[in-house]
């Protein structure tokens, strides 16, 4: 039988990750199903699991001048209800799956999982989030961006546990999301689009795109931003097609049971010129 | 195998078993909770939803261990309440119960949803059945059924 | 007294709100043991060898060898084994049970079982035609010189019941050989003759109750036949309770489907009016043919649509694939039908420059007309009121002239369509023959009749029908779920003929049994008396097909986004005719609920097989609509009291699905300014055509 381990704090849990090889499970909600068993058998985990959500110490969300904290057991709905989360994240989190889920689903849980239609990864990646991540020797943080590595892989070792998420403080002029999905709500994205920009009189100071659902893990091109940041508005809009044709590059969809290659690539791309063209606006 | 203890349906539970078992398991086999149903088993339907510290999750997608300390409500459980009263009716008369299979979760969804926004646009409602999944009724009524619980719940939420 | 269409509170609302009331995963017995099943994991071939674990005490295998009757399970073509005897024609086909008390036993030991297969080449093609039928009507299909020949071709593909419950019965020993099914099921008496004939025992042997059903919509009209089939071999062998539930992937990969249709509509148009159509269909049976000749004859009939064509040439296939067999869904044919003639109709209309709307109401089908098998249409038809009623509440007129603009992205479109009620030709006279029964003991009436409440509201529905009719209170009145020990076979849940025909029945009883009032018990038993106008000659499909038909006209208002392709619906505006609502809420509920269903199918629910295996097996991937993608619906009845229904009734359950898709096509058509051809209309279907289509 699976054991399942219950540690009370974020001391005992980070020892128990060094002294055994364990599962983490938060919420559960995008675990459970990877490990479903028939219904009414206990959930078919492959190996012996700790679960953090009764862990207080990861239950808060804070902020200093410089960063918001949130920690790994927070609830999707709690941070959606959270006024010092920024508002892109919160509409976001407003597209993603259902109440219910929302209700136990955390955003560590979201980043663990890694899939590359992970919606929640498209705007981490835009707002150069990071995790913060423990054991029970040392403590390290690093950009979300590269703790992802490919499809369900990331920078995670057995007795690591993600404890933050870590946000900058940035004021945008215009920040949105943007998700296609099959519906309008609880359904996997077949494409999604976050956007932000800063203006300084009538320069764009900083410029971010991030698209998921095209690539193995989300598409965020910091070199492509710098070529497109110190312009003007007016000259952005007239270089759309090239900085098309600059992203078209790095959109790799795929087939499978959703939709087509060739319709996720022409939606991000199209979703990306409906951005341009409403710069400033 | 572990003894835990939480609260279901306002009474103070204890449970020795093996806390890796969907939280829905344990209350259809073991507490005979069979307002509680199997739809999907991966969270989309909605069917198997109940209310965790008032709260709507859908329990084929809860482990027990989630649910230590905390307080479960069923359909069951619910069923006692004046709420439930006013919400009962209001599915009643507006039409919006055909097979029945989604209903228990569209009752606790919109529990779920009045307790936390008592005065909801339509959106908001929408927003609140979202993760209910119903192949009989096309939705309308039930959100019909939802705003005249409102309205006849005056002073409940 | 009042009108009978007045709405009441259904009478089983508080068992289903409070979730007291028992479907069949709910129930639980005393040594309930539990069964897996062992399926195929290729599409074609032969099983070579398989090596099962060592059994513990008290586990079993329950296979073909098992079966004391005929190894086939009971559904017109007989060609669905219970269990394979090694002959593999369809993936994930079910092989055997496993059966034990402890459900992780049972799931361990049924992963170490060892198949060894000799694979062979899948058919997936639409090659092999196992029913052929083609009839004429007129002069056929004869070009002449001068004629106008404009010729389509429309696609529909997979659509899935996803009845929120899954598939599942549980079965037991009663008393000494006498075997109990309780299932989650629309036709007690189809699920009872299949174990007879599977068990080779008599009728007293089998007894098959109704569980509440957590919905059906034909998905559990011919296929709980297997199920119970497999249960009852097992039960005979093992002597126990058994529960067999399907899990939802299961239920998805391995049961009926909506058949995936292929149209060819072929017009001679002769001084700007279609004067013959041609029409050939082709339908996806899957693996096993069942009641797939029924899909078809019901198709083909249906394939004029609303329109009176004078001259008709209709043939159509019925191939057999190696693909997961299909089966009855809600509307059995008439949605394929439906979406082909209602779009051929506006793209023959373009083809010649005439304006769409006139077009169709040049043939719109009238009172006194044949019908597409030279049947008559004896009732009134109000059509062209229906249509005025839903283009005006709609704004029809004015949207449908505004959206044309380019870049206007929204779009208005209309589908006018009908359903025949009943089964098709003389099914009920020659094959069904109906019996009900109304029993009065002391205060109480009982209604005995073999229809299940689906969610659709029979129970309610009759039990107000015979309270009107015999003026006593809707108390007094009880209707149990159908147990075949206590009902005779009123037939089976399906073609929209429970409240026409079974309720026109039970009304002639009602009306009997409120002469004699007075005496304390007594049973009236009546059978279906076909009306003497109605013959059908099946073999020519000559005659009149249905008794009755049901009209509808849906007006579904589109936008869709330019960036992404995505459809959102506005609202829809439908009228129906189904000659009298024994209650109005409850039509209007089915009436939403099929729209919903039909629109769904018309532009969002997508399903397909690679290599023989479904590619949307879960709810996460075979999307059906939420709360939030459903818009305001609003509809109208039009009453049209049909002589033989009682208080006029005629069907209802399907009509309102039959519709929703060429009316969402047709808007989408509008809004993007391209023709469509297949259903559904998938925002990727709508990027190539966008860049490809034709306007």
């Amino acid at each position: 039988m699976v054991k399942a381990y219950l540690p009370k704090t974020l001391e005992e849990c980070l020892k128990m990750l060094n002294d055994f090889d364990l599962k983490v499970v938060a919420g559960g909600t995008d675990v459970l199903i990877q490990n479903r068993a028939p219904s009414q058998l206990p959930i078919g985990y492959k190996k012996d699991v700790c679960y953090i959500l009764q862990i207080d110490e990861l239950r808060k969300i804070y902020e200093d001048d410089q960063y918001l904290y949130i920690g790994s057991a927070v609830s999707l709905e709690e941070i959606m209800d959270s006024m010092i989360v920024p508002e892109i994240l919160r509409k976001t989190i407003l597209e993603m799956a259902s109440p219910a889920i929302r209700h136990t689903a955390t955003l560590a849980g979201n980043i663990a999982n890694a899939s590359p239609a992970g919606d929640s990864l498209v705007t981490l990646y835009l707002l150069d989030a990071e995790v913060e991540i423990r054991s029970m020797h040392h403590l390290r943080r690093m950009k979300v961006s590269d703790f992802i590595t490919g499809v369900r892989r990331i920078e995670l070792a057995k007795d690591e546990l993600i404890s933050k998420i870590i946000i900058p403080k940035f004021e945008f002029d215009q920040a949105y999301f943007k998700k296609v999905g099959p519906r309008l709500s609880d359904a996997i994205s077949k494409v999604a689009f976050a956007g932000a920009y800063k203006l300084e009189g009538k320069k764009i100071m900083d410029f971010r795109v991030s698209f998921g659902a095209v690539n193995v893990t989300v598409v965020r091109e910091l070199e492509i931003e710098k070529k497109i940041v110190s312009n003007t508005v007016k000259d952005i809009k007239k270089m759309q097609e090239t900085i098309v044709s600059w992203y078209e590059k790095v959109i790799n969809p795929i087939d499978d049971q959703r939709s087509n290659k060739a319709y996720r690539k022409v939606v991000a791309l199209n979703l990306l010129r409906e951005f341009i063209e409403n710069l400033n606006l | 195998m572990a003894k835990i203890n939480f609260k279901l349906n306002e009474e103070f539970v204890e449970i020795d078993t093996d806390l890796n078992r969907r939280l829905l398991d344990v209350l259809r086999d073991d507490f005979s909770l069979t307002g509680v149903k199997e739809g999907c088993g991966e969270g989309e339907c909605g069917a198997c939803a109940i209310l965790l510290n008032h709260q709507i999750v859908n329990s084929c997608s809860t482990p027990l261990a989630n649910v230590i300390g905390k307080e479960v409500m069923t359909i069951e459980g619910f069923s006692k309440t004046k709420r439930y009263t006013a919400i009962k009716e209001a599915f009643a008369e507006a039409g919006g119960v055909q097979c029945g299979f989604c209903t228990p979760g569209m009752i606790i969804a919109t529990e779920s949803l009045l307790n936390k926004n008592p005065h909801p646009t339509d959106f908001e409602i929408k927003i609140g059945l979202s993760g209910n999944l119903c192949r009989c009724t096309g939705y309308n009524l039930i959100v019909e059924a939802v705003k005249l619980a409102i309205k006849r719940g005056e002073g409940l939420w | 007294m009042k009108d009978i269409s007045q709405s009441i509170n259904k009478v089983d609302n508080d068992e289903k709100i409070s979730g007291k009331a028992k479907y069949v995963a709910d129930i639980k017995m005393e040594g309930m043991l539990h069964a897996l099943t062992l399926r195929a994991t290729i599409s074609k071939g032969e099983i070579i060898e398989i090596i099962y674990p060592e059994m513990p005490k008290g586990y079993f295998v329950v296979d073909y060898k098992d079966i004391p009757g005929k190894n086939i399970v009971k559904i017109i073509y007989d060609d669905m084994p219970i269990f394979t005897t090694g002959k593999i024609t369809y993936l994930y086909e079910p092989i055997a049970l496993l059966v034990g008390p402890d459900k992780y036993v049972v799931n361990e030991l049924l992963k170490r079982v060892k198949v060894t297969y000799k694979e062979e080449k899948p058919i997936f093609d639409w090659v092999d035609s196992v029913i052929h039928y083609e009839f004429k009507k007129g002069e056929g299909f004869n070009p002449k010189k001068n004629d106008l020949i404009i010729e389509k071709t429309y696609e529909t593909s997979y659509q899935e019941q996803l009845y929120i419950e899954t598939q599942g019965m549980i079965g037991y020993m009663e008393e000494a050989e006498k075997i109990t099914l309780v299932g989650s099921i629309q036709c007690p008496y189809y699920v009872k003759n299949a174990l007879i004939q599977a068990l080779d025992v008599e009728d007293k042997l089998v007894r098959v109750i109704q569980a509440t059903v957590g919905g059906a919509f034909g998905g559990k009209e011919e296929f709980p036949s297997l199920i119970a089939c497999q249960l009852a071999v097992a039960v005979k062998k093992i002597k126990k309770p058994i529960r067999l539930i399907y899990e939802r992937e299961e239920d998805i990969l391995s049961t009926t489907k909506r058949h995936p249709s292929k149209t060819t509509l072929k017009a001679l148009v002769r001084n700007d009016k279609i004067i013959s159509l041609a029409v050939k269909v082709g339908l996806d049976g899957g693996a096993n043919i069942g009641l797939s000749g029924v899909v078809l004859s019901r198709a083909l009939i249906a394939s004029s649509g609303a329109y009176t064509i004078d001259n008709l040439d209709v043939r159509g296939d019925v191939f057999r694939t190696n693909t997961v067999p299909n089966g009855a869904f809600r509307g059995f044919g008439a949605p394929q039908m439906m979406f082909a003639i209602e779009m051929f109709i506006d793209h023959v209309a373009i083809e010649i420059g005439k304006d769409s709307f006139m077009f169709r109401m040049k043939h719109l089908a009238k009172q006194g007309d044949y019908t597409s098998t030279m049947g008559l249409y004896r009732d009134p038809i109000l059509l062209n009121d229906m249509i005025n009623k839903a283009m005006e509440v709609s704004d029809y007129k004015n949207k449908r002239k505004l959206y044309e603009q380019k870049d206007s992205y929204k779009g208005i479109g209309m589908s006018v369509f009908f359903h025949g009620c009943g089964f098709t030709g003389s099914g009920e006279k020659n094959h069904i023959k109906a019996r009900v029964k109304l029993k009065k003991q002391g205060d109480v009436v009982e209604v005995l009749i073999a229809a299940v409440d689906m969610g659709q509201g029979v129970k309610t529905s009759f039990r107000k029908l015979v309270a009107h009719i015999l003026d006593i209170e809707i108390e007094r009145v009880i209707f149990n779920n159908p147990d075949t020990d206590y009902v005779p076979d009123s037939g089976p849940t399906v073609a929209s003929r429970t409240m026409m025909i079974v309720g026109g029945i039970v009304a002639r009883c009602a009306k009997e049994m409120k002469e004699r009032f007075s005496e304390e018990n007594f049973i009236v038993e009546k059978v279906y008396e076909q009306p003497s106008y109605i013959e059908f000659d099946e073999a020519t499909f000559t005659g009149d097909a249905y008794p009755a038909y049901s009209w509808g006209v849906n007006i579904v208002e589109v936008e869709v986004d330019p960036f992404t392709y995505q459809v959102k619906l506005n609202k829809t505006w439908s009228v129906y005719d189904v000659g009298k609502a024994i209650d109005e809420r409850m039509v209007f509920s089915q009436a939403d609920g099929g729209l919903a269903q039909g629109l769904a199918y018309g532009y969002l629910e997508v399903m397909n097989h690679k290599d023989g295996k479904i590619m949307q097996k879960n709810m996460t991937d075979y999307i059906i609509p939420t709360a939030m993608d459903m818009p305001p619906m609003e509809t109208y009845l039009f009453d049209n009291p049909y002589a033989y229904g009682p208080y006029g009734a005629k069907g209802v359950g399907e009509l309102s699905l039959v519709g929703g898709a060429p009316a969402v096509a047709k808007a989408i058509e509008q809004a993007i300014k391209r023709q469509v051809y297949k259903i559904p209309v998938t925002p990727e279907y709508i990027m190539e055509l966008v860049n490809y289509g034709k306007d």
